[in-house]
């Protein structure tokens, strides 16, 4: 099956990856603060947004590409959040918890978003013209071994968008290829096919051999 | 999609080794550079090691980005704070005065 169906709403519960939760250590100070705000703390639930809101922020802006979406999705990330946050039993660290639950609302936001949805079909199945050209027998400069993080960062934004997430979720945040295969209602092959076109895709932008596309917002490429 | 058991490592050809190469990055710890089945390949064909180093030099540095790098603006907490209010007032009049907290900025 390929990815061209619905993007789902649920990222797989409780079925932690390793990896992501290393890369999410405690917060001092946190657990007290959750469990104050569970029992209305305002103070509690303003430094758990003091704590949070640069990765929500910054995992929608990479996921939307797009500054005003990403603002409206961080406020509904921690809306959901207080509405939420009596479920949270910690059996995850709290910020791979809320990262999920991030990642769950941009999905159904863009799965609203008709138009994006088309967009991320197409891009999820490009055509054989759209798809990053092959390298092989070809003398171009390699990158040396080292990408500039913040040329990667505009190379990124300038991802067709299903490309972008899928490069996102698996090689920015960690998720495996089966979660966001689960996550994108596809199968794992098709999700590691779409990350190795989008790392093809982008070694070539990275390499100045491709134009950005030209839909995106110019705030995503700051 | 193919899977890496079949591959044939030592007659590998570039064209099948395009084909394997996103399983091949998906198995291991996604270094394909040093994957000895396919150091003799890598050798005899530079291209081919060249993109590899390429896409492991992306992967390597797409993961220094998870380190969040922006703030969203004020105006994200404001808008919140106001639904909460709004929210709990509708809910708890009483309640609604203190719940959403102090309408200044979190630190």
């Amino acid at each position: 099956m390929n990815c061209e169906g619905q993007l789902m709403t649920q990222v797989p519960p409780a079925k932690l990856n390793p990896g992501l939760f290393k890369r999410n250590p405690p917060i001092a100070g946190e657990a007290e603060a959750i469990e104050a705000a569970k029992n209305g703390d305002p103070e509690a639930f303003s430094k758990l947004y003091s704590l949070h809101k640069r990765r929500v922020y910054t995992l929608c802006l990479r996921m939307l590409g797009n500054v005003s979406e990403a603002e409206d999705m961080t406020q509904e990330a921690f809306l959901h959040l207080f509405r939420k946050l009596g479920s949270f039993r910690g059996e995850s660290a709290f910020s791979t918890w809320l990262h999920r639950l991030t990642v769950n609302l941009v999905l159904m936001h863009l799965r609203k978003k008709g138009l994006n949805l088309v967009s991320l079909e197409e891009t999820i199945n490009p055509s054989e013209e759209d798809a990053p050209k092959r390298d092989f027998g070809r003398h171009d400069p390699i990158l040396a071994g080292s990408v500039d993080r913040v040329a990667l960062e505009r190379a990124v934004a300038s991802l067709p968008p299903g490309y972008r997430m899928v490069f996102v979720l698996h090689d920015v945040e960690g998720f495996e290829h089966n979660e966001i295969a689960t996550m994108l209602e596809c199968s794992t092959g098709n999700s590691k096919s779409q990350l190795h076109k989008a790392r093809l895709r982008l070694r070539e932008l990275l390499r100045g051999n491709l134009p950005p596309q030209p839909d995106v917002a110019p705030e995503a490429a700051q | 999609m193919n899977g890496t058991g079949e591959i044939d490592f030592e007659n590998l050809k570039p064209e099948e080794f395009e084909r394997y190469l996103p399983d091949l990055f998906a198995t291991g710890d996604g270094k394909v550079s040093q994957d000895p089945r396919l150091k003799k390949f890598l050798d005899t064909y530079p291209d081919c090691a060249a993109l590899v180093s390429d896409l492991e030099t992306i992967a390597e540095t797409a993961r220094s980005l998870l380190e969040p790098a922006e703030d969203p603006s004020d105006k994200v907490w404001n808008n919140i704070q106001s639904k909460l209010r709004e929210e709990a007032v509708e809910s708890s009049p009483e309640q609604g005065k203190h719940l959403a907290g102090d309408p200044q900025s979190p630190q």
